[in-house]
């Protein structure tokens, strides 16, 4: 039943834009009505969840939902409905064919997520990912200029192969397993290919490992193969960005946790970590660094993606308390970026520039869209009130605890030169004498509403992390820590 | 028995390799499609092959599946897109012919040094193939990175994945056959998606040579 709220209304919502033509506003109207129910599912697995039941569903448990896949699941649902509420196709500059696509894509694109989180099958969890690639590449172009056609060819080349190599990487892993298992559909389920790694052979499961890490890292920003996600992010409609940037990664991330935990039963605490530790810091690395030189502020947002992806992939290296760190990381960057991308369009909207260059007097012009940008802003470096400074704070000393001062110092160090590139940007950006060709001056506006609750959201993950998302995270480590 | 299952997966996997190869040394896609084609045709043999010597009646499925998609439809839709894109050939990619072979034999190689340990874990009477797969893999991964047309690219990609089927064949006798369905589905829309990309990569820069994407760096 809950898994039936938390998939269908996407699926009904996409087949509402498909079977009604020409678009009209009242199908983005009960899209983003129907879009709360699944955040209502979340919640409603989250109080299973702390409740200690696992709900499950469907012919051999094929959905399954714990701790961790409720994480996601929440993370997912609401920023679908940030961009159910704020996309296309809801009185805005876009036309009917472009905001009917963006409806039945971007619900498409949500429920393959939710899917991929909550289905215990490690196959099934495979194909929903690649469909992620198929769902969202074609709303890159939404707005059809060379730069956005560009974008979405290397996304959908290198995440196609990326995903290619992590189904070879699940295959590898799946040879001994079958033989001990049997061939049936269950021999895919993560819950059994826990249970028995301790019986599968360490060589070929590490193996298995490095194809799933390079594939699933592909599609979760992992430095080298980032490559693609600074144009993609940047390129995509607002609300797409939203999406990739706030949960995509961190699906893909969830199916590196997912056989990072099996990979360790097998050959023992060591192996997996230390190679997700090495490509985190090398994604905080070029993240940190690209930062400096952006001179295109959605790429800006997109370079500090790629810098939190290696900054939780450092903290799943460290251990249970690092763990825990990396999935209060996880969430805080979810409601972060999705805003801060979202914030970003609207100031696209106005300026008709995504030049650092050409904005000017930020805080003049959009006094509120500007005030929340540079909240953000600080938010997204790591400053107090702010939930990002509470996980990266436990990150650091996760990494203290575990003895490993010297991957923090580099981190520590990285993250400072993040910090004062962003702001000499977002300074340039907020002050100064607005362009002439620009209105000075901002209406409300409903559409304020949810971005200023996820900024108060993320001020009340920084101020003491709630008891609910406590156990919930507590669980996590239990479950990826065991 | 085995011996003449272990002999029949052998030269079906080095001739779906060397279809790959085509790749590197041909440079009319037409070229590229018919390798392809063939190369398809191979694995539902191999699929055919697994399944009649394991005793595994699900993988005539599989076998049917891949004919039908991957040995007839996509590459009608590539031979279509080729004939529109009949004057564009793969004149001068990134690294040529003779250091692209060079490069594909030490990939081969690199894959039989890979595999080594899943050969030694393995019982299977198809484990002698396993390398050839992982080199097929390796080979259409260079292919992509290498080639300049978006066109070939695609050749390149359908390759790789044809590399990863045959990998699971051999190696597990296929994955369960719900999760083969899915990836059908995904290969051939993400193979839709793909074509619709290479279309308007024509439109707007009219040339599907990928060089020509340089807008976006930094």
């Amino acid at each position: 039943m809950i898994f039936a709220l938390l998939l269908l209304p996407g699926l009904a919502s996409a087949l509402l834009a498909l079977v009604v033509r020409p678009y009209r506003a009242a199908v983005g109207g009960i899209n983003a009505a129907l879009s709360l129910v699944p955040v209502g599912a979340a919640v409603a697995l989250w109080r299973e969840v702390l409740a200690g039941r696992v709900p499950v569903a469907g012919p051999d448990d094929v959905l399954r939902a714990d701790a961790l896949s409720t994480l996601l699941a929440f993370c997912v649902s609401v920023v679908g409905a940030l961009a159910a509420w704020l996309g296309p196709g809801l009185g805005d500059g876009w036309n009917g064919g472009q905001a009917r696509r963006f409806r039945i894509f971007a619900n498409l694109f949500t429920v393959t997520m939710l899917f991929a989180v909550t289905t215990d099958n490690v196959g099934f969890m495979w194909v929903a990912i690649e469909a992620t690639t198929i769902t969202s590449a074609l709303l890159i172009p939404l707005h059809a200029s060379k730069a956005s056609v560009e974008a979405s060819w290397k996304y959908i080349l290198i995440g196609s192969v990326g995903i290619a190599l992590a189904f070879a990487g699940t295959v590898l892993a799946y040879f001994d397993f079958s033989t001990l298992v049997g061939r049936d559909t269950a021999a895919l389920s993560w819950v059994v290919l826990r249970d028995v790694a301790p019986a599968l052979n360490p060589r070929v499961l590490e193996l298995g490992f490095v194809f799933i890490l390079i594939g699933y890292g592909t599609k979760a920003g992992v430095a080298p193969m980032h490559t693609w996600l600074p144009d993609a992010h940047s390129e995509a409609p607002a609300a797409l960005s939203a999406m990739l940037s706030g949960v995509l990664l961190a699906v893909a991330l969830y199916a590196i946790v997912r056989w990072q935990t099996v990979v360790r039963a097998a050959v023992g605490h060591g192996f997996a970590e230390n190679v997700i530790g090495l490509l985190g810091v090398l994604s905080l690395a070029i993240g940190a660094l690209s930062l400096v030189a952006q001179r295109n502020y959605k790429r800006l947002l997109a370079y500090s993606s790629i810098e939190h992806t290696g900054l939780i992939c450092v903290g799943l290296g460290l251990g249970p308390l690092g763990v825990f760190a990396s999935m209060l990381h996880l969430l805080n960057h979810s409601v972060a970026k999705s805003m801060m991308f979202l914030l970003a369009g609207r100031v696209l909207l106005r300026y008709r520039t995504a030049e650092i260059d050409g904005v000017t007097g930020l805080l003049r012009v959009m006094p509120w869209t500007g005030g929340l940008f540079a909240a953000g802003m600080l938010a997204v470096i790591g400053l107090p009130p702010f939930g990002m400074f509470v996980s990266e704070f436990a990150l650091v000393r996760a990494g203290f605890a575990g003895d490993r001062s010297v991957t923090i110092a580099l981190v520590l160090a990285l993250l400072a030169v993040g910090f004062v590139g962003v702001l000499a940007h977002l300074n340039r950006m907020l002050y100064g004498p607005p362009p002439s060709a620009v209105s000075v001056g901002e209406r409300g506006g409903w559409a304020l509403v949810p971005l200023g609750a996820c900024l108060a959201a993320l001020v009340v993950l920084g101020l003491a992390v709630p008891p609910a998302v406590h156990d919930l995270l507590t669980r996590i480590v239990g479950i990826v820590t065991p | 028995m085995d011996t003449l299952f272990a002999r029949l997966v052998v030269l079906e996997s080095s001739a779906a390799l060397i279809l790959g190869l085509v790749l590197l040394w041909r440079r009319g896609v037409p070229a590229y499609v018919s390798a392809f084609t063939w190369q398809s045709i191979v694995l539902a043999a191999t699929a055919a092959t697994v399944g009649w010597f394991g005793h595994h009646g699900e993988l005539y499925v599989v076998a049917a599946l891949l004919v039908l998609v991957k040995g007839i439809a996509i590459p009608r839709l590539l031979g279509r897109m080729e004939r529109r894109f009949a004057t564009q050939r793969e004149l001068a990619p990134y690294v040529n012919t003779a250091t692209s072979l060079v490069v594909a034999g030490l990939l081969v190689l690199f894959g039989h040094a890979v595999m080594r340990p899943v050969v030694a874990a393995s019982e299977l009477p198809t484990r002698a193939a396993m390398p050839l797969a992982m080199g097929l893999v390796l080979v259409s991964l260079f292919v992509v990175v290498s080639r300049k047309k978006a066109l070939t690219q695609v050749v390149g990609f359908l390759m790789l994945e044809n590399g990863i089927a045959l990998l699971a064949l051999l190696g597990a006798y296929g994955v369960p056959l719900l999760v083969e369905l899915g990836v059908f589905l995904d290969a051939l829309m993400g193979f839709l998606v793909m074509q619709i990309f290479v279309y308007r990569i024509q439109e707007t820069f009219e040339t599907i040579d990928v060089d020509q994407l340089d807008r976006l760096r930094h």
